[in-house]
């Protein structure tokens, strides 16, 4: 086993972000998925203005991470060229692109671990998982100014996973079925052994000193075997918000950020008092709530011993870091939330209205796919 | 072919004849399957395609025509008649080999593309040397413009008859459902039907039946409509009727030669337009496209026989070379489609404890 080093924690500007998304690769035949990734990065004719594409664990997946960035909006230009990139490489190799956490009907036997020594290793290590993982998610990375801080940001920015689950639903569908959840795609993710919350921590000490047993005891090598909610990450100066669905368009993963943006300088302002061993009763039973039902949850709140609706505590959330949503200029991305939260569809809701109207899974897709790639234009012709 | 009437005599010229039915059946719904997989707009993203499909089509009617003309002595119209009868890949073969490997991929996409592409073209050709060879062993003028014409249009005619058919039933069903495919294969065989009544090319037929079923499923009605798993089966009827009616007792070493002369041009042909123009693609993927477009069976056979029927007592023996050529590759060429396939990391069973494309 080859251990890698934590390493410093790299201090970063205030609340910078950056965005990585998991998008799935289809046939434009059948809107299933396909193999493509490798012929796809190979063929790309791309300067990284943007940021990245690159390759995910299977052939029928591709990353788009954006460059880091102070300003939401410095998020939307950047995710939207990715997109525009990819949808002219991607119609070079006839393959379609499409967002959602899930594939709705894809038959996983049939992926393909991307070629590279650590896909390898993986599906080494987690045999089957590691194709059961071709499930699509948004990461969003908040810069923070020191390495207490985020550990401190890590531990309050999981008392809202449930909030982040509910709005960026987009998985209801699992081989080819209605699973009756909002978001199905964690259900993957927690099949492995080191999902879930990060434990009870109160610094950077203590998180060092925890990992390094995870180290010494086998079970982690790296800071990227860790697949918690949130955790950490030493290298970039920020904290990563992992339980997203990648959302139907990147106007919504955009809206996600700029949650994640507002939200964390309006906890690290009021720094509301923590009790991370109660939450910790509570995580995966809420974390569940929002994944089965979505923004109607109930959840659980273990220091009033009370269960609340999520969309009654999230309009309240919304109108608390509004405030910081102005100071940091991305109030306008919060309005689409506010919608959802006051009865608007989401995409989990989009994606059965449309199965409803067509009878059938591939149409979807292929809406779906439209729906990511047919919007917001403004960028198509700068990166040509 | 070992049982065939020209070889051993298992499978009587009689049993043959009854079972063309069946073959044209089998032969016009891959036509139409490839016909439908005959996706324009790729070419329209993806000028190097365009340069590629272009490049093989023009390389390999070309090079077979002259080693014909030139090397094996034909004249101009069966060279013609010759090239572009073998100019194309074996739609059957590759979708068969395709379907069995359970591949996907940029190599097999290509592959696909670059077979129904190249079909297209041979039917074009096929229905130019028509005329082409009317006009020199008839010299009668409006049958080498008539003739041709009947063949385009009424192979469009009846196409756009089946696929209109086709459509507006299923319209009404249920999308992939049992009565879809029930409807797709009804229209089909009524297709073939009527194009054999009017005698009109099957293959050309349900080709454009296909790729009119395709084009005009603007609300996806049958798009994701697949063929029953059991077609395949009449695949295999298929291979074994064009293998048993090749004409072995013709056979020689020198036309066996020149058929091998043949295929070693219309391998470099193909190999060398992909390789060279394919673009976007690493040189060693696009030498397995090109590898992979190497087979050629039942179509070329049946537009062999097409032809040769117009004036059999010349026409028999000038398409030899063509015959001979598509029993070599009858053997030879799903085995190349595969390695193709296989060397390409797109099959599903490829490298399976590693899990990664090699």
């Amino acid at each position: 086993m080859k251990i890698q080093p934590l390493g410093e924690f790299t201090d970063s500007a205030a609340f910078s972000l950056g965005v990585e998304l998991e998008l799935q690769l289809v046939s434009r035949r059948d809107f299933d998925l396909t193999r493509g990734a490798t012929d796809l990065i190979g063929s790309l004719d791309y300067d990284g203005r943007f940021g990245e594409i690159k390759l995910e664990i299977t052939e029928s997946m591709i990353e788009i991470s954006t460059l880091a960035q102070s300003t939401v909006d410095g998020i939307a230009a950047d995710l939207g060229g990715l997109r525009d990139t990819l949808r002219h490489h991607c119609e070079r190799n006839n393959i379609g692109v499409c967002g959602g956490g899930t594939h709705p009907f894809h038959h996983w036997p049939e992926r393909r671990i991307c070629p590279g020594d650590r896909f390898n290793d993986l599906y080494q290590r987690y045999g089957y998982l590691a194709k059961q993982f071709t499930v699509f998610g948004q990461h969003i990375h908040v810069g923070c100014t020191s390495a207490d801080d985020a550990i401190w940001l890590t531990q309050a920015l999981g008392v809202y996973v449930p909030a982040f689950i509910a709005l960026s639903a987009s998985s209801p569908f699992v081989d080819g079925v209605d699973s009756f959840y909002q978001s199905a795609r964690l259900n993957a993710v927690s099949a492995f052994p080191l999902s879930g919350q990060c434990p009870p921590l109160n610094s950077w000490q203590e998180f060092t000193e925890h990992f390094a047993t995870l180290q010494a005891c086998g079970i982690a090598q790296g800071i990227k075997d860790l697949y918690w909610d949130v955790r950490p990450k030493p290298e970039f100066g920020t904290v990563e918000l992992r339980v997203c669905d990648t959302p139907l368009t990147i106007e919504q993963a955009t809206s996600l950020a700029a949650l994640a943006q507002s939200l964390a300088s309006w906890l690290l302002r009021t720094r509301p008092r923590l009790d991370t061993a109660k939450q910790a009763h509570v995580a995966r039973y809420n974390k569940f709530q929002a994944c089965r039902y979505g923004l109607e949850a109930m959840i659980s709140d273990p220091l009033d011993l009370c269960q609340k609706p999520l969309k009654q505590t999230l309009a309240g959330l919304l109108e608390s870091i509004s405030e910081d949503a102005q100071a940091l200029a991305c109030e306008r991305w919060l309005s689409p939330l506010k919608l959802a939260v006051a009865g608007n569809a989401g995409d989990a809701d989009w994606l059965r209205e449309r199965e409803k109207e067509h009878g059938n899974l591939n149409d979807v897709v292929r809406e779906a796919s439209e729906r990511l790639i047919g919007t917001d234009n403004e960028n198509q012709e700068k990166t040509r | 072919m070992s049982f065939g009437p020209s070889s051993l005599g298992w499978i009587s010229i009689e049993a043959l004849a009854q079972a063309r039915p069946i073959a044209d059946a089998a032969l016009g719904l891959l036509m139409m399957e490839v016909g439908r997989r005959l996706d324009l707009s790729w070419l329209r993203h993806n000028p190097e395609l365009l340069r590629s499909t272009f490049a093989d089509i023009a390389l390999s009617f070309a090079l077979i025509f002259a080693f014909a003309l030139w090397l094996v002595g034909l004249t101009p119209a069966w060279a013609a008649a010759t090239a572009a009868v073998t100019m194309a890949s074996a739609p059957a073969v590759v979708l068969l080999t395709i379907e069995e490997a359970r591949a996907q991929g940029q190599v097999t996409e290509r592959i696909i593309l670059h077979t129904a592409i190249s079909s297209a073209a041979s039917f074009v050709a096929f229905a130019l040397v028509l005329g082409v060879v009317h006009a020199e062993l008839s010299e009668d003028w409006l049958n080498a413009v008539v003739h041709p014409l009947w063949v385009v249009v009424g192979a469009l005619l009846v196409g756009g008859i089946g696929s209109w058919l086709a459509l507006n039933i299923a319209h009404i069903l249920p999308k992939r459902s049992l009565a879809q495919v029930f409807v797709l294969v009804a229209s089909a065989l009524l297709a073939v039907g009527i194009a054999r009544m009017l005698a009109v090319p099957v293959f050309l037929t349900l080709f454009l039946m296909g790729v009119l079923l395709a084009s005009r499923d603007r609300l996806q009605t049958l798009r994701y409509t697949a063929l029953p798993e059991g077609h395949w089966l009449l695949a295999i009827v298929l291979f074994v009727i064009v293998g048993a009616s090749l004409p072995w007792q013709e056979f020689t070493w020198l036309a066996g030669l020149q058929a091998l002369g043949l295929l070693l041009v219309r391998a470099v042909a193909k190999a060398g337009a992909v390789a060279w123009s394919g673009g976007s693609l690493p040189l060693g993927k696009r030498l397995l496209v090109g590898v992979g477009i190497q087979p050629l069976s039942a179509t070329a056979v049946f537009m062999a026989y097409e032809l040769a029927s117009l004036y059999p007592e010349v026409g028999r023996s000038a398409l030899t070379l063509p015959l001979f050529a598509a029993a070599m590759m009858e053997l030879v060429g799903p085995a190349l489609c595969r390695l193709a396939l296989r060397r390409s990391g797109e099959c599903e069973s490829s490298d399976l404890a590693r899990g990664g494309i090699t």
